[in-house]
């Protein structure tokens, strides 16, 4: 017996799980990215950044770098950076006969252009749609162009939604001291930018229209939908290779290693390196223009059955605690708890202690802002 | 006692150096003059001037003086002499070795002949050829001759020149058939082998002839016969019970330069037995992995890469059923019982016409018929697994059964252990198997087998994996008359198997896959005459195809069940071959086999836009068909021919060409941890495979055929096989048409192969270097992976060298060393990570762009084989193994996995550490 599972152990020991290192040379990972487009009616604005090793949380921008919108025998207009690896351009009208790139010159001197790629006059957004369904909120965008050059599209939009922390504070230390708080700390904001990528086509229509595209779909009980979501939905048309580039990048996300994911492919763009083909550049430099559309969903436009979250976890946020307030100094001046009402105790209604709560519990602003957006109705 | 063996086994070390040598037939006259000398030294004296080597125990001899004044005498008049009025007998076989033992016991079980008094020449033993008699072992103890004389047909009856001579050659002792055996005249030389069923036909002239058997496992004939008119001999050979490789060998010692075949491994269980292993059980599919040109992708992997070809693309037959998944546990052990195998033979090219349907290789399986003649068994009981056969004879000589089952109980010895993460893991397979078969008559038998595997999987993680394959199949032989005989066979294989997972309950859920078909054929042999075989046959499939399924399991789960329709297509073949033998030295095997696939309804097709790349975006319409309905045809000629040249008595050349066509294609995804595959058959999106192999071969014996090696290359290109696109989902997917492209192969190499198959030291060594690419170009549609240019297969494995080392100190102890080393296969990569529209993206290598690291690994087994008396309970054996001598962790699986926001690659290795084991093994 005793003899049986040793022998058992040695087999079961005997697999193992260790790190795989491939020997891949520094040299090989850091690429320039470029993220952005040639927005041929308006503002374009190009992140470029260097691709950094697998292990690696950190995001290196390419600071310093001369970009300019160059015409195919024409005018280029330059880029400068405002912030660290953002390059703006002014405001541009391009010539929806020309063709256009982009012109990098990193700060170490290497070159870099995208291919020359024909404008595409984005048609407007006719309209976003919604339907609750059993799952949730379904969002559709639909569109239509008389000119049956672009039949290839992209869409990405930015959500904003209004929210409340799980607590409301009405006090607030100050310098040892607790006053009333004067600036609201339970309303806020929050905004989220699309991740998945959203294309569509319409090559196999004999008109190009683009109808009740499913954009995004928000589960009932969604913190999003709680009060009041608002989406800001921006199109783009395509080249037909820009398209078949976003349809590859789509399958290279983060996930990897589970069953059904993709396999692994390839993908570069249309970026390269003037002086040196060899050196890789990451990334797709389209031209186009945007258009945008927003709506609103409020909750009282939703069925009454569903019940959204507040978003914040349970029991952390569920029960605030309470603090005496001989500790008051202790607890809150390090500013990760925040006192939210006082408690009185006795006949005398002695001042005891504090209702409190942790910092991410009561403070919207962790989670978003609590300025209101202009466009917020 | 150990004293003893001590001397007993550096006495053979020190013989075992001599005994290749060991020269055939002729018995030389020794010259002496010793006074008084020891038998050691007698011994040394007389193995120093000829070809005499000598086997005896030092303490048996020790009282022993030798005298000898004399020139060119018999030696076996100086040991008769010698021996006078002691208890120690001697006898010699047919390489001049002389055993000298105590007592007398030792005749019946040596390997060849027996030493004849008068005339010092090798006896042979000449059997009366009546229709199935028994050897008789009083003529054979008594070493006398005894000649007899069958007579085949009525004299005088002759009708013509020649007569057709047909039977069966079986073993005596089970009644087992004789696979392989060549059965042949020598003037002139006309000689056939048995096939599967250990039937042979023979036309020969009239008048009287000389029999010669020869085959594995069975002690070498003769036997004298005179041909008057066409008949029937059946040949019952006694069993060689020695395991001497000797035997083996000599059964097949010109084979790899007289066959007709090129591009063919046949292994006996014995070899196979040989091969030390993980858990100490024989594994088919292991020892053929060492073969030249004969690939894994991963450790513990049973998928083989035959000549740069896909694991899909092997036929594995299991007495003619079709075996989709050929290995337990993921690949550690292999499916098939070791106990129940009779032969294994793999064709890697010169493929005969009776085969098609897979473009690499044939893997044709067969069970031992089971035992017609008495009730035995035979077991092993191994620290992780079980076995046992039972077979036996229902009515004497006319049917027989054979019934095995082996089980793990790994399960149980996983939960013993102190490890919570280990107590989580569970593994356990098991597998049956059944098989019949009845002689109706002379000229009608029978064969059922039915076989059962079940497996399943978890590893300290929440998912389990079950796996099932189901097997059955039936046989009906009929012999027309001596040159026609047919068999009919109708067969049945159905894989599933299915993933689980439920540790979260919101994602709970089951996905499972499911394949079967159903097959029935006619195959004919036809001994036209001594110079044509002619073989033809019609061969029709059903495939059932259940492309998988998600359901949720329990109220939490949110998963939406997904159900991909099912797939049906029918593949239906007619083929026919000639082996033609223009002289001994120049043979041809021209055939042709045309197969026709329809993808059968009711499906669904999408249609799509022409001339772009398939995808969800360019579907224009959906077209219905009914059941029963062709959804696509395809349809083409196979050709295959072999052409053998003898150059001389050993040295051969050989050449074949053949095309194979395929129809079901395997998806198989390496990227995760564990690999799901699921099968797809071909419709009108995924053309059939087609692949053309020309292999050119060099074939040469020395050492009196006692070690063979050859040279052999080849290049084959394939066309229309299965690649990915970037980024392609395979499981569940309802267009996988759009995820997949018919990508073109080309692959080319050399194998090289040393093997020496008798003496102490035996074993073989084989280098292959190929390559296996692939192309994905179509720029009108823009499939292109890797700009167009060819690049490494996931198989693609340039180095690979295998040694397999058996050295055997005596009847019961014997030893084997294994070394395997290959290149890494070839991985893609995940380089680095980018952020594009506020997402973080990963910037892969080209397609196989690097490779994993180089796998070799070494393992080496002890057998000891219980006493060799005739008469006890039963005779057992123990093997002692250690697998991955070097603890090497070699890659299993190699995948990369997104912690906390870093992407982590990892290696599973199955085997990082020396895995010990021991196995003890019973037949009775």
């Amino acid at each position: 017996m005793k003899y049986l599972l040793l022998l058992g152990m040695l087999f079961a020991l005997g697999s193992c799980i260790t790190p795989f290192e491939p020997e891949v040379t520094e040299s090989q990972l850091s690429y320039l990215v470029v993220d952005g487009f040639i927005n041929s009616q308006g503002i374009s604005t190009i992140k470029l950044s260097q691709s950094v090793n697998l292990q690696s949380n950190a995001t290196i921008p390419e600071r310093k770098a001369i970009v300019y919108i160059e015409q195919e025998t024409g005018p280029r207009y330059q880029l400068p950076e405002t912030n660290a690896g953002t390059y703006v351009s002014d405001q541009l009208a391009l010539n929806s006969a020309k063709s256009y790139r982009l012109y990098i010159k990193t700060g170490t001197g290497v070159e870099y252009v995208s291919d020359y790629t024909e404008v595409k006059t984005t048609p407007p957004i006719d309209s976003i749609t919604w339907k609750a369904t059993d799952r949730g909120l379904q969002l559709y965008v639909n569109s239509h162009d008389a000119n049956t050059a672009a039949r290839h599209y992209r869409w990405a939009y930015d959500e904003t939604w209004q929210f409340t922390s799980a607590f409301e504070s009405l006090m607030e230390y100050k310098q040892k001291d607790i006053v009333f708080r004067k600036d609201d700390i339970y309303h806020c904001w929050g905004t989220e930018k699309s991740t998945a990528i959203r294309i569509g086509n319409t090559v196999k229509l004999s008109q190009n229209i683009v109808s009740r595209y499913p954009l995004q779909l928000l589960l009932s009980n969604s913190v999003k939908l709680r009060y009041k979501y608002s989406i800001l939905v921006k199109q783009y048309a395509l080249t037909q290779q820009e398209y078949e580039y976003w349809e590859a990048l789509g399958k290279n996300t983060e996930n990897i290693g589970t069953l059904f994911d993709p396999l692994p492919s390839q993908v570069t763009g249309n970026v390269h390196c003037l002086s040196k083909p060899e050196i890789l550049a990451l990334g797709f430099v389209g031209v186009q223009s945007e258009t945008v559309q927003r709506i609103f969903v409020a909750r009282n436009e939703l069925p009454r059955s569903w019940v959204a979250g507040n978003g914040y976890s349970y029991p952390a946020c569920s029960v605030p605690d309470s603090v005496i307030d001989a500790q008051r100094d202790e607890a809150f001046k390090f500013g990760r708890y925040i006192p939210i009402l006082p408690i009185y105790k006795g006949p005398t209604n002695e001042l005891w202690g504090w209702v409190a709560g942790p910092l991410d519990c009561v403070d919207c602003r962790t989670r978003g802002t609590n300025v209101r957006p202009d466009f917020w109705k | 006692m150990k004293k003893f063996y001590v001397r007993y086994l550096l006495l053979l070390l020190w013989l075992s150096g001599f005994s290749s040598y060991g020269q055939v037939s002729t018995s030389p006259l020794i010259s002496l003059n010793l006074d008084k000398a020891t038998f050691e030294q007698f011994a040394k004296e007389v193995e120093a001037k000829t070809s005499y080597r000598f086997f005896f125990d030092p303490t048996n001899v020790q009282k022993v003086a030798v005298t000898v004044y004399e020139t060119a005498i018999p030696l076996d008049s100086v040991l008769r002499r010698t021996f006078k009025g002691s208890n120690l007998r001697f006898a010699v076989d047919i390489r001049n070795r002389v055993y000298i033992t105590e007592g007398s016991s030792i005749r019946t079980e040596l390997p060849i002949g027996y030493f004849r008094p008068d005339g010092g020449q090798v006896a042979y033993e000449d059997e009366p050829a009546t229709a199935t008699q028994s050897p008789r072992a009083k003529a054979r103890s008594g070493g006398t001759l005894k000649a007899t004389v069958a007579e085949i047909g009525l004299a005088g009856s002759a009708t013509g020149k020649t007569a057709t001579l047909a039977g069966h050659v079986r073993e005596s002792k089970s009644g087992e058939p004789v696979i392989g055996a060549s059965v042949y005249i020598e003037t002139p030389n006309i000689g056939t082998s048995t096939d599967q069923f250990g039937y042979y036909s023979l036309t020969l002239p009239v008048g009287r002839h000389e029999l010669k058997i020869r085959g594995i496992g069975i002690k070498n004939s003769k036997r004298l016969i005179m041909l008057n008119s066409d008949g029937k001999l059946e040949l019952e050979m006694e069993e060689d019970i020695n395991t001497l490789k000797e035997v083996v060998i000599e059964a097949e010692k010109d084979r790899n330069v007289s066959g007709m075949q090129m591009g063919v491994e046949r292994l006996d269980i014995k070899t196979i037995k040989q091969v030390p292993t993980a858990f100490g059980e024989a594994d088919i599919l292991r020892v053929v992995l060492t073969l030249p040109g004969v690939k894994s992708v991963g450790e513990g992997s049973t998928g083989l890469n035959v000549r740069g070809g896909a694991t899909d693309q092997n036929l594995i037959l299991f007495n003619d059923a079709t075996v989709y998944n050929p290995s337990h546990l993921f690949g550690f052990f292999s499916a098939f019982n070791p106990d129940i195998l009779k032969s294994v033979e793999l064709y890697k090219s010169g493929i005969p016409a009776k085969y098609g349907g897979r473009l690499s290789s044939v893997l044709d399986i067969a069970t031992r018929d089971g035992n017609k003649k008495k009730f035995s068994g035979a077991g092993g009981i191994g620290l992780l697994t079980s076995r046992l056969t039972l077979e036996g004879p229902i009515i004497k000589d006319k049917t027989a059964f054979i019934l095995s089952g082996r089980t793990s109980y790994s399960d149980w010895v996983l939960h013993k252990l102190p490890n919570s993460k280990l107590k989580q893991s569970s593994a356990s397979f098991y597998d049956v198997n059944a098989h019949i078969s009845h002689e109706i008559n002379d000229k009608n038998s029978v064969y059922v087998t039915a076989y059962s595997s079940h497996d399943q999987f978890k590893l300290a993680n929440d998912t389990l994996y079950k796996y099932e394959n189901l097997n059955g199949s039936v046989k009906w032989k009929h012999i027309f008359n001596n040159k026609l005989y047919g068999v009919l066979t109708g067969a049945m294989s159905r894989y599933q198997y299915n993933i689980t997972s439920e540790e979260n309950l919101v994602n709970a859920s089951r996905l499972q896959y499911k394949i079967g078909q159903t097959s029935a054929q006619a195959d004919f042999n036809y001994f036209y005459s001594s110079k044509h075989t002619i073989d033809f046959g019609v061969s029709s499939i059903l495939y059932d195809n259940m492309p998988g399924s998600l359901s949720p399991l329990g109220a939490e789960s949110l998963i939406i069940r997904d159900v991909l329709p099912h797939e049906k297509g029918l593949e239906s073949a007619l083929y026919a071959s000639d082996r033609i033998d223009f002289s001994p030295r120049f043979s041809l095997s021209i055939g042709l086999r045309y197969s026709l696939y329809n993808a059968l309804g009711p499906r669904d097709v999408y249609q799509y836009l022409p001339n772009v790349s398939k995808s969800e975006n360019t579907i224009t319409d959906t077209v219905s068909y009914k059941s029963g309905q062709v959804a696509a045809t395809y349809h083409g000629p196979e050709y295959r021919l072999s052409a053998k040249y003898a150059l001389s008595d050993n040295s051969s050349v050989k050449f074949s060409f053949n095309r194979m066509r395929q129809y079901i294609h395997m998806l198989s995804n390496t990227a995760s941890m564990s690999p799901t595959d699921t099968w797809k058959l071909s419709d009108a999106d995924i053309r059939p495979q087609v692949s053309d192999q020309i292999a050119l071969g060099y074939y040469r014996n020395f050492k009196s055929n006692t070690i063979e090696t050859s040279v052999e290359t080849y290049y084959k290109v394939m066309h229309d096989f299965v690649d990915y696109k970037s980024g392609a989902t395979l499981l569940l997917n309802h267009h996988i048409e759009t995820d997949v492209v018919n990508a073109e192969g080309k692959a080319y190499g050399v194998e090289v192969m040393v093997r020496k198959l008798t003496g102490k030291i035996n074993g073989w060594v084989s280098y292959t270097y190929s390559r296996s690419l692939v192309q994905v170009n179509s720029p009108a549609t823009s499939d292109v992976v890797n700009g167009g240019k060819y690049y490494p297969s996931n198989f693609d494995k340039p180095h690979d060298f295998t040694m397999i080392g058996n050295y055997r100190f005596s009847r019961r102890f014997s030893t084997s060393l294994n070394f395997t080393y290959s290149t890494g296969r070839p991985i893609t990569l995940p380089l680095a990570k980018y952020t594009i529209g506020n997402a973080t993206r990963v910037y892969y290598s080209e397609r196989n762009e690097y490779r994993v690291p180089d796998y070799y690994r070494t393992d080496f087994a002890f057998n000891i084989e219980g006493n060799h008396k005739v008469q006890k309970l039963a005779h057992s054996s123990w093997t002692l193994s250690v697998y991955n001598l070097t603890g090497r962790k070699n890659p299993y699986s190699v995948y990369f996995k997104s912690v906390n926001g870093q992407i982590k690659g990892y290696q599973l290795s199955v085997f990082a550490q020396p895995i010990p084991s021991i196995t003890y093994n019973f037949k009775f």
